[in-house]
């Protein structure tokens, strides 16, 4: 024991020796392990949230279909859907996009009626809004710099224009599912989008027993061949993939700096300077065994490697659940001109730790322990005349 | 071979880069005891083979052919390991170049070889503590190797041969990068240790060291051979 905690000992004054060279690697070292952190955490921290989110969303949705499209769906459809056993209410939808050239966002805009299933939360004025007000969230307010009482224009399908007051600002809490929202009365939004009377833009179906929502979908399928019914666990597995798709998109669009970036690392700590294999040669001929520099060049390894592999994760900890995430938030959150401002949750996987440690520590730790090995098996006189 | 014989080599040949057009033999066919509290010089030109023969010696370079024996145990083909166990308790050396580890203190370097083995850190300390005051050096024990003058350096290197206390010291060419003071300084040292009973094996040409009185035999060496 006392052995191996004095290779350690030296291990530590070796690599304080080599002080640029060791710090350069932990930088190096640690900026790759922040940027992969970074990014399996925001990955993490967005599903995560998705699922907070979709956990209050509907079981089942139903949307009409027309060649391949979403259509406006018939009221009537709900009250064919009602008497399927086993469906409690029907509750028709009203929402739609809007697109505001004077910011280029695209605003989603919904009719207060059909939005009964969460609790927004306001941060002033009042919900719903009566006829010519509307409620928008922090995000619309922002752009347009709008406040309680403000006047917001929008122009509807038939090319006029109208005016809305602002009669309410939803809080920063439920920016992420309030953040581009224009919440405005059916008969606006009827008025706005010339959507008639008779049709809704989804169904919300209840379903009594959960174990029952795919056998009710099927129903809803067969009866209706033109729908399609969509279930949350659906919903839930399409945002899976989606957060997949786009942290395996930045890892690939992060990846020639990522690669420059390890062959730096490797090379640096791979390759044995002259210097070095001198000293190898020297601790060999006066009593070193091959498996004492090995241990020494394991702690070396294994310090360099865990100080990077700390300050990385801690690094991206704390710019993904303190500073936003603001580097790589864009390209994860999406596309949209309004992005959501909150807070993630901050969580630490452990599967995700273990899996990015054996990523990077181990195969530096091999790194640098190969050469070093291939070093000390040689004759001491050779490696000292070399 | 004698209970006194520390190590004997039999019909040792040393090839360099065997079978290619630069192959070289530094070592031809040579065959010598070296008895407890000996000690023994080879002398010869630059590229006699007195370095190479001296590595073979030290159990730190195998032999292309031939046998060494170390208290009469064939160590030419024992494992790695065994050699190193050998060189750790048995041996100490002296290098030309001195091959101090720059950016360590004097006293790590000569606790260097102690390292690997099983004794506390004090001990440790101790022992370089005590060889460092015997060889003037207690003042340098914090300095940087890098900061020592030629004879500084050299006094750290035996004292780094001595830590662990060995039976066979090792020493090449320890007067080349001396001045003539410092090398009396060194004959001095190493007629210390002949008088503390340590076999002493010298690699030189100059004769400031081989024409000393308490040097017991002089090898010369000539195109890798003993004459």
């Amino acid at each position: 024991m006392r052995k191996h905690l004095k290779i350690l000992e030296y291990a530590l004054s070796s690599l304080w020796r080599r002080k640029f060279k060791s710090l350069g690697i932990i930088a190096v070292f640690s900026l790759i392990i922040f940027t992969l952190s970074s990014i399996l955490l925001l990955t993490y921290a967005f599903k995560r949230e998705a699922m907070e989110v979709l956990r209050g969303a509907p079981e089942l949705i139903v949307q009409r279909i027309s060649a391949g499209r979403h259509e406006m769906i018939p009221s009537w459809y709900g009250k064919r859907i009602q008497e399927i056993p086993g469906v409690g209410m029907v509750i028709p939808r009203y929402w739609g996009y809007y697109y505001d050239p004077s910011t280029g966002g695209n605003y989603t805009v919904m009719a207060a009626a059909g939005r009964g299933d969460r609790k927004l939360e306001m941060l002033s004025g009042k919900y719903p809004p009566a006829g010519g007000e509307v409620v928008v969230g922090k995000g619309v307010a922002e752009s347009r710099f709008l406040s309680e009482g403000s006047r917001i224009p929008i122009k509807g399908s038939d090319g006029q224009v109208r005016n809305f007051i602002v009669a309410g600002i939803f809080t920063d809490e439920s920016s992420l599912l309030t953040n581009d929202l224009i919440i405005m009365s059916l008969m606006d939004f009827r008025d706005v989008f010339k959507t008639g009377n008779e049709r809704a833009t989804d169904l919300v179906v209840q379903v009594f027993n959960p174990d029952e929502v795919e056998n009710v979908a099927r129903k809803i399928r067969e009866i209706f061949p033109d729908t399609r019914p969509i279930t949350r666990k659906e919903i839930l597995r399409t945002y899976d993939t989606l957060f997949d798709w786009r942290s395996g998109m930045v890892l690939t669009m992060f990846g020639g700096a990522l690669l420059a970036f390890i062959i730096l690392a490797w090379d640096k700590a791979a390759g044995l300077s002259a210097e070095e294999r001198h000293e190898i040669g020297i601790l060999k001929a006066i009593g070193w065994e091959t498996s004492d520099i090995m241990e020494l060049r394991f702690w070396e390894g294994f310090v360099t490697s865990s100080v990077s592999f700390l300050t990385g994760l801690i690094g991206g900890y704390l710019h993904i659940f303190f500073f936003g995430a603001s580097i790589f938030a864009p390209a994860l959150k999406g596309w949209s001109v309004i992005f959501p401002s909150f807070r993630l949750l901050p969580y630490l996987n452990p599967y995700q730790v273990v899996v990015l440690m054996f990523l990077t520590v181990i195969p530096y730790m091999a790194a640098t322990i190969f050469p070093s090995w291939k070093a000390a098996i040689t004759d001491p006189d050779v490696v000292m005349r070399g | 071979m004698t209970n006194d014989t520390i190590i004997r080599a039999e019909n040792l040949s040393l090839c360099i880069n065997r079978g290619r057009p630069n192959e070289v033999w530094p070592v031809r066919d040579v065959s010598l005891q070296i008895k407890r509290g000996e000690v023994v010089v080879l002398k010869g030109p630059s590229g006699s083979g007195k370095t190479s023969l001296l590595s073979l010696l030290g159990c730190m370079s195998r032999p292309t052919e031939g046998r060494i024996l170390v208290h009469g145990r064939d160590v030419a083909k024992l494992p790695e390991r065994f050699l190193t166990e050998i060189r750790r308790k048995r041996f100490g050396f002296i290098f030309q170049q001195f091959n101090l580890i720059p950016g360590i203190s004097v006293r790590e370097n000569v606790m260097l070889p102690l390292y690997p083995v099983d004794i506390s850190f004090r001990e440790m300390r101790e022992r370089a503590d005590s060889l460092m005051d015997r060889l003037g050096l207690s003042g340098r024990s914090h300095f940087r190797v890098k900061g020592l003058s030629g004879g500084e350096q050299q006094r750290v290197a035996i004292a780094r041969a001595l830590v662990n206390d060995p039976e066979v010291i090792f020493a090449d060419e320890p007067t080349a990068h001396l001045d003539t003071k410092l090398s009396s300084d060194l004959v001095g040292i190493l007629e210390g240790l002949k008088k503390e009973g340590r076999t002493i094996l010298i690699a030189t040409h100059d004769p400031l060291l081989y024409e000393q009185g308490f040097i017991d035999r002089v090898l010369e060496m000539r195109d890798g051979s003993i004459r």
